[in-house]
């Protein structure tokens, strides 16, 4: 039973040990889980409630880095940044893209934000896990989304990178007046980045503070290891 | 930090590098593709017979009435225990022959002498290169109308590529058990015994059922060829125009050959999946004691006798047929007519293949079981692609090409599409397979960014299963190359047509030239598949 509301402009840090519904709680904001009970609403409307077109319009509008990535390995990078478009691009155009990718300029730039400018053609099963990761956030910076909902981000970053893909987030977030929501296990990054952390054990809210009323130490005693 | 993020972006363009490799063998398949049907006839002359369309309808509305009386079912039962007599023997025969061969022809047995393997190898070419119907017609002249026809045209090809497929399976197995047991000073064979054979038997079992499924489909297209059993029902139907006759074996061989097809898919399924418990899976001991009975009743059924392989008559008979075989003709006349023929029989095996891989394309996502729930419309058009497909492969090609003659003129074209459609039979399935087999989650993700079924199907799916089902097609090019000798040697010319026409005439030389040219055709057809497939990986 969660009970959790996330206004426009706040970065939330979702923390908790593994199995704690962390994961569960993304899927129910961008739509790919249904609840069992209660209800949900993610801008406004319920994607249980939506169908076809409608829910398609609010899924374009929440965008989601996934635990595993979910990017199709066989796909050059530009293509896997480019599906961040498929919800507002026709099938033909979609198609098309595949033969010449349409909307360059904004792929190499969002490549370029996260580093990865010169890496526009390669397949991307090609890449490291670490540029993988980065490329799962390029794929948000062209979807443009107002929700931006993201599974342990950072896990195959290293600490600078880690970093600068977090604050990516968060302005991306920010910069169109919606909202973050992230797991995060590491709760230095949480404090950094975040306004505020909800805690999460079986299922169930279990801490809910504003960055600024927690500490380093908190938080440490929160994932059960020592400070 | 921030600086590093904001840096215009300053570097020269990144170009697109394409895999050049892929791109020679992508327009050299388009080329070849567009080549072949201009030989087809498509943009030049007509292709369409005007007149065939009466001549259809009345074919096609028989299919709702076929023969139901008692005497001609009492007789189609019989001849369709024929044919699966001769699938049971001509697998026994196979897997002989296979298991000996697999030794012959094994990496294992060979070791560094990779002159002798190779060479063991090639031989095996010349078998596996002559589709089973060009068997069945030579041994016809060789043994007469004789049971053994079928069970040998059926056994020897068959062999030739159980030999292939057994000692691939061998050499694959890890060797470190067979290394160690060699080790301690047992002899090869004994090491092989009990190091390499225990991890191959599931693979050895399951194609062994894999090659019974496809054998009772080759035992339909003997018949055809005038050995007995359904095949032969139907051609005697098809000749004396009784239409209503013709849809009722269509619809009995379609049966078979699709509870082979379910049979053997079920067996090989459980196979896969069985538990390496010490318990005993019932269903496979009941399957593997049916084929021995199966086996055993059949042998009785077609009453073979083997005195006649060694008779006298059979010996002259040989002697004969293989005196006038050699030299083979090299006339320029012959040799011409082979050349031209060759182009048509590659062009109509291009087409075929051409048709079987984009129909499956298009179908594939259709025809997939998509893992979760359905809504009812999808589910019903699933089952339905899946049943069309099921029908268009329990159809033999040249029943296929027999009914497409109502509505094309004779030539390459009819031929080339009566192979599509059955290819497609196959290919679809196979691609439908490969979308199920792969992971779910790239989908949804595209899904829960709000992308189109069709986007999220193209960007997700389509992507990564093309590769796997490119290498498909070509593999049932080099299937294709020979299913083309088959419909053409019923008439929907290539080689095979000139196959039939010099063994009407008895002109063993020209026949043995004819062969080679076939055999020579199919290997250059396996070559350049090879070739693909690496490039495609």
């Amino acid at each position: 039973m969660v009970d959790l509301t996330v206004g426009p402009g706040e970065r939330v840090a979702v923390v908790g040990a593994s199995g704690a519904g962390k994961s569960t709680l993304l899927g129910l904001a961008n739509g790919s889980v249904l609840p069992t009970a209660g209800s949900v609403r993610v801008l406004g409307a319920d994607p249980a409630a939506l169908r076809g077109r409608a829910l398609r319009q609010l899924r374009a509008r929440v965008g989601t880095v996934h635990q595993h990535l979910e990017l199709v390995g066989q796909l050059r990078v530009v293509h896997n940044v480019n599906a961040g478009r498929l919800g507002a691009w026709s099938g033909l155009r979609a198609a098309w893209s595949l033969v010449r990718p349409q909307g360059l300029p904004d792929v190499e730039a969002a490549l370029d934000r996260v580093g990865l400018a010169d890496r526009v053609y390669e397949r991307t099963e090609r890449l490291s896990g670490g540029q993988r990761q980065r490329v799962a956030i390029a794929r948000l910076l062209v979807q443009q989304p107002d929700l931006v909902l993201a599974d342990e981000p950072a896990s195959a970053l290293d600490p600078v990178l880690a970093d600068q893909a977090l604050r990516l987030l968060g302005e991306l977030a920010l910069e169109r007046g919606g909202a973050l929501l992230a797991c995060l296990h590491d709760p230095a990054m949480a404090l950094r980045h975040c306004d505020r952390v909800v805690g999460l054990a079986a299922g169930r809210v279990v801490l809910d503070e504003p960055v600024a009323a927690l500490s380093a130490a908190d938080l440490a005693a929160f994932y059960g290891a020592p400070a | 930090m921030t600086a590093v993020l904001d840096r215009p972006v300053s570097r020269p363009p990144v170009r697109l590098h394409r895999d050049r490799r892929r791109w020679a063998w992508g327009l050299g398949a388009a080329a070849v593709l567009v080549w072949s049907l201009a030989g087809a006839g498509l943009f030049s002359g007509a292709v369409v017979n005007p007149g065939g369309g009466v001549q259809f309808d009345r074919f096609a509305s028989a299919a709702l009435s076929p023969a139901a009386d008692g005497e001609f079912l009492a007789l189609l039962a019989t001849s369709a225990l024929v044919t699966v007599a001769y699938a049971a023997l001509g697998t026994a025969l196979a897997l002989l022959l296979g298991g000996v061969g697999a030794v012959l022809v094994s990496r294992t047995t060979w070791g560094r002498r990779r002159l002798g393997w190779l060479l063991a190898r090639g031989a095996l070419a010349v078998p596996r290169g002559l589709h089973e119907a060009v068997w069945g017609l030579l041994l016809v002249n060789v043994l007469g109308l004789d049971p053994w026809v079928g069970v040998l045209a059926i056994g020897v090809p068959y062999g030739a590529v159980t030999a292939k497929v057994f000692a691939d399976l061998v050499d694959e197995v890890p060797r470190g058990g067979y290394e160690a047991l060699l080790a301690s000073g047992s002899g090869r064979a004994t090491a092989a015994l009990y190091g390499l054979l225990p991890p191959a038997s599931g693979g050895l079992l399951s194609y062994a059922f894999y090659r019974l499924e496809c054998a009772v489909r080759s035992a339909v297209v003997l018949g055809l060829i005038g050995a007995g059993g359904l095949g032969y029902q139907l051609s005697l139907s098809f000749a004396s125009l009784r239409w209503d006759e013709v849809w009722t074996c269509v619809y009995a061989l379609a049966l078979l050959c699709l509870t082979a097809d379910v049979a053997g898919r079920a067996v090989r399924r459980r196979l896969a999946t069985a538990p390496s418990a010490a318990r005993r899976d019932p269903v496979l001991t009941a399957a593997v004691l049916g084929a021995l009975a199966l086996t055993a009743w059949s042998w009785w059924f077609l009453a073979l006798s083997p005195g006649t392989l060694v008779s006298a008559r059979t010996g002259s008979q040989l002697g004969y047929v293989l005196g006038a075989a050699w030299p083979p003709a090299t006339d320029g006349a012959l040799l011409g007519s082979i050349a031209g023929l060759a182009v048509d029989t590659v062009q109509m095996s291009v087409i075929a293949i051409a048709v079987a891989t984009l129909g499956a394309g298009l179908l594939a996502g259709v025809a997939a079981r998509p893992r979760g729930p359905m809504r009812p419309g999808r589910r019903l058009a699933g089952s339905l692609v899946r049943v069309v497909l099921l029908l268009l492969r329990a159809v033999p090609p040249p029943v296929w090409a027999l009914v497409l003659l109502f509505v094309l003129l004779p030539g390459v074209l009819p031929g080339a599409l009566a192979l599509g459609v059955y290819t497609l039979g196959v290919l679809g399935r196979l691609a439908a397979e490969a979308t199920e087999e792969l992971d779910p989650r790239p989908r949804a993700a595209l899904t829960a960014l709000g992308a189109r079924p069709a986007g999220a199907w193209l960007y997700g799916v389509a992507s990564r299963a093309t590769g796997p089902v490119l290498a498909y097609a070509l593999y049932r090019w080099e299937v294709a190359i020979r299913d083309t000798i088959l419909v053409g040697l019923l008439g929907a010319g290539g080689l095979g047509a000139l196959l039939a026409s010099e063994m009407a005439a008895f002109d063993w030389a020209a026949v043995t030239t004819v062969l080679a040219a076939i055999v020579v055709l199919t290997w250059l057809v396996d070559l350049v598949s090879d070739r693909a497939r690496r490039a495609l990986r």
